[in-house]
Parts: C-alpha cells; structure tokens; sequence
C-alpha cells in the first residue's frame, strides 16, 4: 500500500494499513536517529511551517527538529507574537504562510476543527499544501497518539513495530479524558489496532457518553471505569494524563490530593497490573499528583523519556510522508 | 390594480386548512377568488401558468436580529429588509440586542425611522415591528422602562438573551399583565450550559466540542413553566431545541397553561452529527441538538406543540465567523434560505406537511406574538435552481452552511406597498 493521505487532521477515521506504513516509517528514521549523522535529504528544498496558534514549547520543537532532520527549511508562527491579534484570521494566516511557498503546515490551536479549517481552504484554494494537526483543542492530537502507538509497539517488538502486535492487549488510560486530545486519539490507534482500552476517571472527567465514542465500529473494545482498580487490573500498559489545575475551580474534582488518592498512579497500585506494565505520560507531568516520581523515574517500568524520544521519528515519518505524496 | 389569475396552482391556506390544486385570482397581491376552473376571469387579468408552483400566504418571521443600528458592516436595515422580502416574509419582528439596546421608546422611534427610510428604497418591504427589551440593556439584571416601551408600539417584550433571576421573570409577568402584550424568553441556565458549544453526547465528545447538556434548557425551562402555572400569563419560549424541552412545553399545553414555544429553521435540519464539519455557520445558540433532539422538535411543530419556525436571522462578518469553532459567535443568516431548504428537506420527503410547514411559518408566528395574520401572497417555485452565494443573497454577510450551494425553490411576494 502507498500513502495517499494529504492532511493528518485526527487518527478516527485511521486504518490499520496506514499505522503500519507510519510505524515501518518512523522505524527506519528511528535507526537513521542511531548514526552520528542524524540527517537525511527527504524533504531538502520544502519548507515546514508550524503554526502555533496555541503556545508550545514541547511539541513544536519536536516538529522543528523532525523537519530539519529531513532538511527542510523550517518558519515557526507562534500566535503571542504575531498579528493574530490585530484582526488576523486563521486562514489569513495560512494564507500569508502560503504565499511564501510552504508545502507542509503543521498546526496547533486551542479551538477543535481549526487544523481541519486550514486544510479544507487549501484544498479549496486546489494547493497541494498538506496540514497537520499538531493538536486541536480537545479534538485530537494524532503524532501523539501514534508515537504512543510506536512505543508500544517497540516494548512488544523492537525489531519490526506493527500494528498487529497490540491484538488483545489491555492498555488503561487514566485521568482528565474529558478535557484530553491525546486520550480521543489513543482511543482511536490503539482500539484500532486490536487493543483493549479501559479509561478510568472520576465520572466529572470521563461523562458515561465516552461509552459510545466508538459506537460506529462495535469490533472496538472500549470500556469505562469511574474506578482505577478495575481499569488497570491485569493491564500492560497504563497511560496516565496531566490534570490542570483549574478542574478544581470548574467543580469538576474536590482537590488534586483528593484525586491523587482515587487516581494516582503509584508504585502499588501498579501491583494490580501485569508484572512487567510500562508506564506512559504525554507530559508535562504533574509529579505527585497524576504520577508519583518514584515511578515517573524508574528505567524500567517508565517510558516517558522513549515517548519524547519517538517523537522525532514518528514525526519525521509523518511530514516524509505527506511531503512525499504524489500529486 | 394588478391582477393575475393563476391556473391550476397549489394554493395552501394554513388557517382554513386548504391545500389544492385550483384557479386563482390574485388582485394587488391578495386573494380576490378561488376556483377550480375559473371562467368569468377579468380581462385586465393576465393569466399564468400555476403548474409545480405554490401560492400561499407571506411568511412571519417571529424573530431575528437587525444589524442596524450598530453593525451596519454585517447588516443594514435595507439589507434585511431586502432578504426577507426575498425569502416571502411579509412581516419581520426583530430582537433587541441592536446598538443601543431596545429598551426605551426613543429607540423604538430610531428603528421605525431607519425603517420608513430603507422602505422609500424598496419594491417591496415586508412589515416590521420589534420586540422591546424586558431588562435594561438586555442584561437581565433590571426592569426596562416597560410602560413607555408598550405604548410605543412594540410587537411584544423578550430579550433574546435568558434572564438568570427568576424573581425578576416573574415580576416581570406580574408588571406587564395590563399591557397584553406577548412576553417571550429564552430559557438557557448558562451556569449549566458552562461555555458549551455543542449538545452534549457522544458526538460532541469525538468532535472535542465543549458539551452543553439538555438540561441547561430544561432545568431553566421548568421554573418559568411553574411561574406561568401560578400567575396563568401567556409566555412565549423561544428557541426550543431539545427533546426533554418538547415535553415540558408539551405537557404545560395539556395542563391547560398559556405557553406557546418556538424553534429555529436550524435546529429542524442539522444535529450535532452535522458539526463533523466544524463549519461555523452551525455554530448556534442554544446549539444544534442530537438527532433525537432534532426529531423531536419536527414531531413538535407537526403536532402544534410548537406553533412557529424562527428563523433568528444573525448576520456575522466574515472575520468573526473564520475562527476556531468554540471562538464564533453562534448565529447564521438564513430569512432567504429558510422557505427552500425546509421545503426540500422536511416537506419532500414527508417529515411535515405543506400545510404544517406553512402553519410554522404564517399564522403559527402571527397567533405567537398575537398579530394579525398576513393575507398578502407568496408564489413559490419549488423547482427553481440558484446558487446562493454573494451575487445572489440580499444579506450583506454570508455566514450560511449553503453559502455557494445550490439551493432548490425560489419564492416571490406579489404584494406591492
């Protein structure tokens, strides 16, 4: 199968093909990340444009390093500083990007739909402009959920990553899942590719509609804990979320120790998975309160580093990808 | 004087409950004869052909909202003035929220002379008339100067906006019982809806769209069904958009309470299913509900638990509208769209009736804020293919989900001022 996607927007409508080309792709860069030069020409003369309407540090650096690591030209729009506020739309942004010859954008805003906005006016404008979504709103955060993707897939073979390798694992992912991009697309990979996936939060972060999210395909296997026990019972791995601060004042939760107590992932309530359970965490983490850092820091039992680490790889695959596709 | 016979139109009268096929005479926009086979006709009278075509009473439009004064950039008295008439709305009864607020006769005045003046420049202008605010600045914070506003000549009191203080909704029924005037509110706990954008469920959770639950509305709504109880004054609820909130209203009615409810021509055709597209026109407040929301609030207007389609016409710039979909400000355009796209979507398929559709849009708004219902004529060409984009729309803004879509039906008013 060749790849024919021209925007990532979100990981739902994702099929276990395409994870297999992301994952065989980010593999080989993974390698290319081994040699003293962690170069390669892929995309030597593109031009990479991240579009940061939300701020981050993290996750465009991520990017910034992926794309010039395949050698492309990088321009970096971080929404604080610019003309956004000066009555700037979205797509007169993208636009201005545009007109200064980007072939990739990859875009980031705090509102649901807008990486989707931008992509549906690139093909209006009939551009072969790829976008992707590097986080939106609480919709989806797909290089994320497939560089969790790839880091299980690493733990469970190292030597050829595949989607298959996931078929009746049980993966729990704990916390704020309401307010999660990164929980809405590891919903979608990893049922997608065979996994069980239990989500556990208190009821205010995890409403009982999260049963149906993937009504559309009953072969999914998605439950619901408003408990930890059950949820990370026998699991092999387990995800843990950061939890804002503000959910305290949205009376969405009494107090971070409160929570802790309920939901925090600790070095005993890990006795209750299986014996060598990774744990994961998109960061930044909130040590003491989603995750202990006994446990945050363990070398084995921890991925968090390979998860930032993946990162790159993953996200070289995916603008090779886009930045390759036929027209 | 102007006469047309049309032969062998579809006439449809919503009070009488007619809908045939017949001759008609229409003098000066209003209907002088019906007759299936229509032989003594005038020979000033030129003759067309009704065939696929409907004539019906001009459409009531129960609320929408005028841009000027105060957002003339987005929509002009004559902009709108000039839409309505092109969607068949014969009378227009605008909302409040203009800039300043109506909220006291002096503005009440300032509207009906933009009025008489965007008037002098049209064919044709339908009726207008505006709801005067309830609360001062339309804040729901105090009572406006609401005796000076009934003699003004006022179609009724609403604020289009909810009013968190239910002492004050129900003084405010109490104060205005002499006035006779009809009283619409919006019921919307905004505590409850906490910065929703979309109906909560399932959909909502996928599309990452901040969810408002039903309750939001319902949990508003039952108190002032319970102050209605008690002081037995007729209210208005406007933009009905939930199942749970069909029911209320509906069980209220067989109580034997004075409530009459209303719902937008948005809330008949999308739901929360629809947002996939995170098309900003259908950001809406209250928002679009989920498909049984939706089909309730059809089975609703069939059954006359609702009595009024609204089309809450709101024109946004188009800078508004391009940000993310939780950052818009909810409204879309829809007075020249509303009659077509009902039509094809709910009356062709058979979900309403002819008759029903009418019913929502003629006398069920006019019975709703207690006017007279119009007699001047609409033809409608339900077959009639236009592209609904800037060249073609009288509205000066373009925040539609069928902007550049092809739209099916076109309607004519026959009346001339």
């Amino acid at each position: 199968m060749t790849w024919t996607r021209r925007h990532i927007l979100g990981l739902a409508d994702f099929t276990t093909a395409e994870y297999d080309i992301v994952l065989q792709t980010a593999a080989s860069f993974s390698d290319v990340l081994l040699r003293p030069m962690k170069k390669v020409p892929a995309l030597q003369g593109r031009v990479v444009t991240n579009l940061f309407f939300e701020s981050s540090t993290r996750t465009r650096s991520s990017f910034e390093l992926a794309a010039k690591r395949l050698s492309a030209d990088v321009m970096n729009f971080a929404a604080a500083t610019s003309s956004i506020t000066k009555g700037e739309t979205i797509l007169d942004t993208a636009k201005t990007y545009l007109a200064m010859d980007t072939d990739l954008m990859v875009v980031r805003h705090q509102h649901s739909g807008v990486p989707q906005a931008i992509a549906d006016e690139m093909d209006r404008l009939g551009v072969q402009v790829g976008v992707l979504n590097a986080g939106d709103g609480q919709h989806e955060h797909p290089s994320q959920g497939l560089l969790d993707l790839f880091t299980i897939c690493e733990v469970l073979d190292a030597s050829k990553p595949r989607s298959e390798l996931l078929a009746g694992k049980k993966i729990a992912i704990v916390g704020d899942i309401l307010h999660s991009r990164v929980a809405r697309s590891n919903i979608w990979s990893l049922t997608a590719c065979g996994a069980e996936v239990h989500l556990a939060a208190p009821p205010t972060l995890l409403p009982k509609e999260f049963a149906d999210f993937c009504e559309a395909d009953p072969n999914r296997k998605l439950f619901i804990h408003w408990q930890l026990a059950p949820a990370i019972a026998d699991a092999d791995f387990v995800m843990t979320l950061r939890l804002q601060k503000e959910r305290m004042s949205q009376h969405l939760l009494p107090s971070l120790r409160e929570y802790y107590q309920a939901f925090g992932i600790n070095r005993d309530r890990l006795q209750l998975c299986k014996p060598d359970v990774k744990v994961m965490h998109p960061g930044p983490t909130n040590r003491g309160v989603e995750i202990t850092s006994d446990v945050m820091d363990d070398p084995i039992m921890s991925l968090v580093s390979k998860q930032v680490h993946n990162g790159i790889a993953i996200r070289m695959a995916l603008l090779y990808l886009m930045g390759n596709l036929k027209s | 004087m102007n006469q047309i016979l049309f032969r062998q139109v579809r006439y449809l009268d919503p009070v009488n409950g007619i809908d045939r096929v017949t001759d008609a005479l229409v003098t000066n926009g209003i209907l002088t004869k019906l007759q299936d086979d229509l032989q003594d006709c005038p020979v000033e009278a030129t003759e067309q052909d009704g065939h696929g075509k409907i004539l019906a009473p001009g459409l009531v439009d129960l609320y929408s909202h005028s841009g000027e004064p105060g957002r003339e950039a987005e929509e002009t008295m004559l902009s709108l003035l000039s839409a309505a008439a092109a969607g068949g709305f014969v009378r227009l009864n605008i909302l409040p929220n203009t800039l300043p607020v109506i909220d006291n006769s002096a503005v009440v005045a300032k509207i009906q002379s933009l009025y008489q003046a965007a008037k002098t420049q049209l064919a044709y202008a339908p009726a207008l008339a505006v709801w005067g605010a309830l609360t001062h600045g339309v804040e729901g914070e105090s009572m406006s100067d609401l005796q000076d506003l009934a003699g003004s000549g006022i179609v009724g009191f609403a604020d289009g906006r909810p009013i968190d203080n239910l002492q004050l909704v129900q003084r405010l029924l109490e104060y205005l019982q002499p006035s006779q005037k009809p009283v619409m509110l919006w019921p919307l706990d905004r505590k409850l809806a906490s910065g929703g954008v979309a109906r909560m469920g399932s959909a909502a959770l996928r599309l990452g769209l901040v969810g408002n639950p039903v309750c939001s509305e319902t949990a508003a709504l039952s108190p002032i069904l319970e102050i209605v109880a008690e002081l037995m004054v007729p209210v208005h609820i406007m933009r009905l958009s939930t199942a749970r909130g069909v029911e209320l209203v509906a069980a209220a009615q067989q109580r034997g309470l004075p409530v009459t409810a209303s719902v937008t021509w948005l809330h008949l055709l999308g739901s929360t299913a629809i947002l996939d597209s995170y098309d900003t026109s259908w950001r809406l407040d209250p928002p679009l509900g989920n498909e049984v929301d939706r089909l309730a609030l059809v089975a609703g207007v069939k059954a006359g638990v609702i009595g009024a389609i609204a089309v809450d016409h709101s024109a946004h710039s188009y800078e508004d509208k391009k940000v993310g979909f939780g950052e818009a400000p909810a409204g879309a355009i829809g007075l020249e769209l509303a009659l077509p796209v009902l039509w094809e979507k709910l009356v062709v398929p058979g979900h309403l009736t002819a008759l029903e559709l009418w019913r929502g849009l003629n006398c069920g708004p006019a019975i709703c804020c207690r006017s007279e219902v119009p007699q001047e004529l609409v033809l409608f060409d339900p077959m009639v293919k236009w592209v609904a984009n800037s060249q073609n729309l009288r509205s000066k803004s373009a925040n539609t989900p069928w902007f550049d879509k092809i739209i099916l039906g076109k309607v004519e008013i026959l009346a001339v001022n």
